[in-house]
């Protein structure tokens, strides 16, 4: 169990994040706006410490909560984007043999003596984000994110598990390297495929839902410098609204993040039919989403509530 | 566990015996736990203090639950533990997001002589469902004079031909024991991960190439070839257990087992709604795994809403990756509630990520069988194998039809369909 290895989190991170409001507060600060549910969830991963998985609908923030995760400790991220036939030499580490005979070629005409040791050291060693973060030398632990992990193969997950509880790597030429920090892990998950029951049963797990009108126009206001608040707080109702449809493919956070941006460029301050009509495309992306959209009228999104 | 326990959860033993208490609650009503869950949210309770409700709320959500499946059941036990009446539905956040998988109102599985467990062929009857009762007569049970052929080979070869929907209760445990052998592949693709080839057509793979010349001092003797492994397509399963297809469900669901354990297939069934039964179909006793999987699908033998669940499919499977490059096997005699349009929109989306669609059809072996029925008449053109599968030897047929590669005119071909069948259905509306 990853337990055994962490006994709990060091006194630096632990007068960084005392409690749940202090994570927030930070994260605020960080540029990520996270709700109760979410902060809780952080703090108990780098506290407790346990690694996270966190689910929920593409664009939602899973990515960015690491990364807001990295700010507020004030170390580095590690990421790893999992794909279909990742392996150890992507992930953990790999001899960089180019070097390594150029080594032996330059020694040659130096008519220097290499052994064994010399071609094996620490500089012609590549590494991978896990063995990064493993090797990090701290003060504090470096946050790991392992992105997608669903579209990994089974077996590598299991690899990625085994690795973390243990916190320690082996590599035959150079020993073993012992985590002193060991990272905060956080892994993310599009369901794809059913994760393993044995990295479920290791992780604190949390569903990221889609977040309320204001938090968006929140958040969009915090990416689009310069957005007028009504313009962020009307885009954000339209997309709710357009949530509400049955779509192919619900516009996300990311979309509203654009479609603010469109209206900013094009000088509109609140949002009316006719600027809907002009920037449909950064909102919907998919040609039966953008039918079922018009059948609505340009009207129905913009709200017309206001004008 | 009483309303006053949050507040006394300062301590290390009110702590831990409100860890334990909260799990044990949540694991008799159904939520798998562990006793280490229970440690870390005793631990957890002493580091954010439960205070108020959130914050117990949160707290031992994120600590408790491992999937987003079993958030309607966390939340009910929370609230009847701690609240009693609070909505949980107002702790989380937008009530507009679509529900995804899972999420929607838990409906309690039907009643055992619903399930397919139970022998459905005693009757020998065809229990057509109420909305296709008008259009059923034409689906008798099929091939008399072909039965009679078989019937002059060995007991074994007669089964091989026979309808599953003819079967007497021995002869369906017989077949479903030879169906679950039945060996399924799919077409290969090329994976990411290369594998060291003799050369031609592969190409040279230079840190392989390296690596072996350390061996002879930094001369890269022999070059070293590496060609992307080849991978079997992921195989999926959209098995109809409405009450039309249940003479047939039995047999199939046996199919779709043997798929689970055997090609590591993904496995739905649906009726009125979708449900994901590969977890339950996976388990080694294939008894066992019928018996999990018919507890988890909540409606056997009810009416079809075909559209409905490819969409759910669609939406909350396929696009994310899960029938992408994929083969999907529809199992479906196309009897649906929904009209005939919204069946065609989502075949064409499924089509767009599929690599290709099998389509098996029981009630196609009928003598004067046409594919009238709207349902099945609109997702025709999109199919790449049309396929009756009625009989052990008719399923032979499917292992073939998911077996083969799609050829590029085959895809040309059905593309001309396509817009062809659109244009004429605008045009007749």
């Amino acid at each position: 169990m990853s337990t055994a290895a962490r006994a709990g989190a060091e006194d630096d991170v632990r007068r960084l994040v005392p409690d749940v409001a202090a994570l927030m507060t930070a994260l605020d600060d960080a540029d990520y706006l996270a709700d109760a549910g979410l902060a809780t969830a952080l703090f108990l991963s780098v506290r407790l410490p346990q690694p996270i998985l966190l689910e929920g609908e593409a664009g939602v923030g899973k990515t960015e909560a690491a990364k807001a995760l990295a700010r507020v400790l004030d170390t580095p991220l590690y990421r790893l984007q999992c794909y279909e036939g990742i392996d150890a030499g992507e992930a953990l580490y790999e001899w960089n043999h180019q070097r390594q005979l150029l080594g032996i070629r330059l020694a040659e005409a130096r008519n220097v003596n290499v052994d064994e040791a010399d071609l094996f050291a620490e500089q012609y060693l590549l590494r991978r984000p896990l063995l990064k973060a493993i090797e990090h030398p701290g003060p504090r632990p470096a946050v790991l994110l392992l992105d997608e992990i669903d579209r990994a193969d089974a077996e590598f997950e299991a690899f990625t598990f085994e690795l973390l509880a243990e916190a320690a790597v082996t590599i035959p030429e150079l020993g073993t390297i012992r985590a002193t920090h060991p990272p905060v892990v956080v892994l993310t998950s599009n369901r794809t495929r059913d994760l393993h029951d044995a990295l479920t049963r290791r992780c604190l797990y949390h569903w990221i839902d889609y977040p309320r009108p204001e938090r968006i126009a929140a958040i969009v206001r915090r990416k689009v410098p310069g957005s007028a608040e009504p313009l962020a707080l009307d885009a954000a109702s339209a997309i709710t609204r357009l949530r509400s449809l049955d779509m192919a493919k619900p516009p996300g956070i990311a979309e509203a993040i654009d479609w603010v941006s469109a209206l900013t460029v094009l000088g509109v301050e609140r949002l009316h039919p006719a600027a809907v009509k002009q920037t449909w495309g950064t909102v919907l992306k998919n040609r039966d989403d953008l039918e079922l959209a018009w059948a609505r009228g340009p009207a129905w999104v913009a709200g017309g509530g206001h004008d | 566990m009483t309303e006053g326990a949050p507040r006394n959860g300062r301590t290390g033993i009110d702590a831990a015996s409100l860890a334990v208490g909260f799990s044990t609650a949540l694991r008799r009503a159904g939520l798998p736990g562990s006793p280490d869950r229970a440690a870390w949210l005793a631990r957890a309770l002493r580091i954010v203090p439960p205070t108020a409700r959130d914050a117990l709320y949160w707290t031992s959500r994120v600590v408790l639950v491992s999937s987003r499946d079993q958030l309607p059941v966390f939340d009910a036990v929370f609230s009847a533990a701690f609240d009693g009446t609070s909505d949980p539905a107002d702790s989380r956040g937008d009530a507009n997001s679509p529900p995804a998988i899972g999420a929607e109102e838990r409906i309690r599985a039907a009643p055992a002589d619903q399930r397919p467990a139970t022998t459905a062929g005693e009757d020998g009857e065809l229990r057509a469902p109420a909305t296709s009762a008008a259009r059923g007569s034409s689906d008798l049970p099929p091939e008399p004079g072909r039965d009679a052929i078989l019937a002059m080979a060995s007991a074994e070869e007669h089964l091989h031909g026979k309808s599953f929907a003819e079967l007497t209760p021995d002869e369906a445990a017989h077949i479903r024991r030879l169906v679950r052998r039945i060996v399924l592949s799919t077409p290969e693709r090329r994976s990411r991960r290369t594998r060291q080839w003799a050369h031609g057509g592969a190409t040279l793979d230079i840190r392989r190439t390296i690596r072996a010349a350390r061996r002879t001092g930094a001369d890269a003797a022999c070059l070293v070839y590496a060609r992307r492994r080849p991978r079997p397509r992921r195989l999926v399963f959209l098995c109809d257990v409405s009450g039309s297809m249940e003479p047939y469900t039995q047999v199939f669901l046996s199919l779709l087992q043997g798929a689970v354990a055997g090609a590591r297939a993904e496995a739905f069934v649906f009726s009125t709604r979708l449900t994901r039964l590969t977890r339950q179909l996976s388990n080694r006793n294939p008894d066992h795994a019928l018996a999990l999987g018919a507890a988890a699908a909540p409606d056997w033998a009810g009416g079809t809403r075909l559209a409905e669940s490819l969409r759910h499919f669609i939406d909350g499977h396929g696009r994310r990756g899960l029938a992408r490059g994929a083969v999907i096997v529809v199992l479906s005699d196309g009897w649906a509630t929904d009209e005939p349009d919204q069946v065609d929109a989502q075949m064409a989306r499924l089509r767009r990520l599929a690599y290709r669609i099998v389509w098996v059809n029981p009630r196609k072996a009928g003598t004067d069988f046409q594919p009238l029925a709207g349902g099945m008449a609109a997702a025709l053109p999109y199919c790449d194998a049309f396929i009756s599968g009625h009989s052990y030897a008719a399923l032979a047929e499917a292992a073939a039809a998911i077996r083969a590669d799609r050829t590029e005119s085959d895809r040309a071909d059905t593309a001309r369909t396509h817009s062809a069948g659109k244009q004429g259905k605008r045009n007749a509306a």
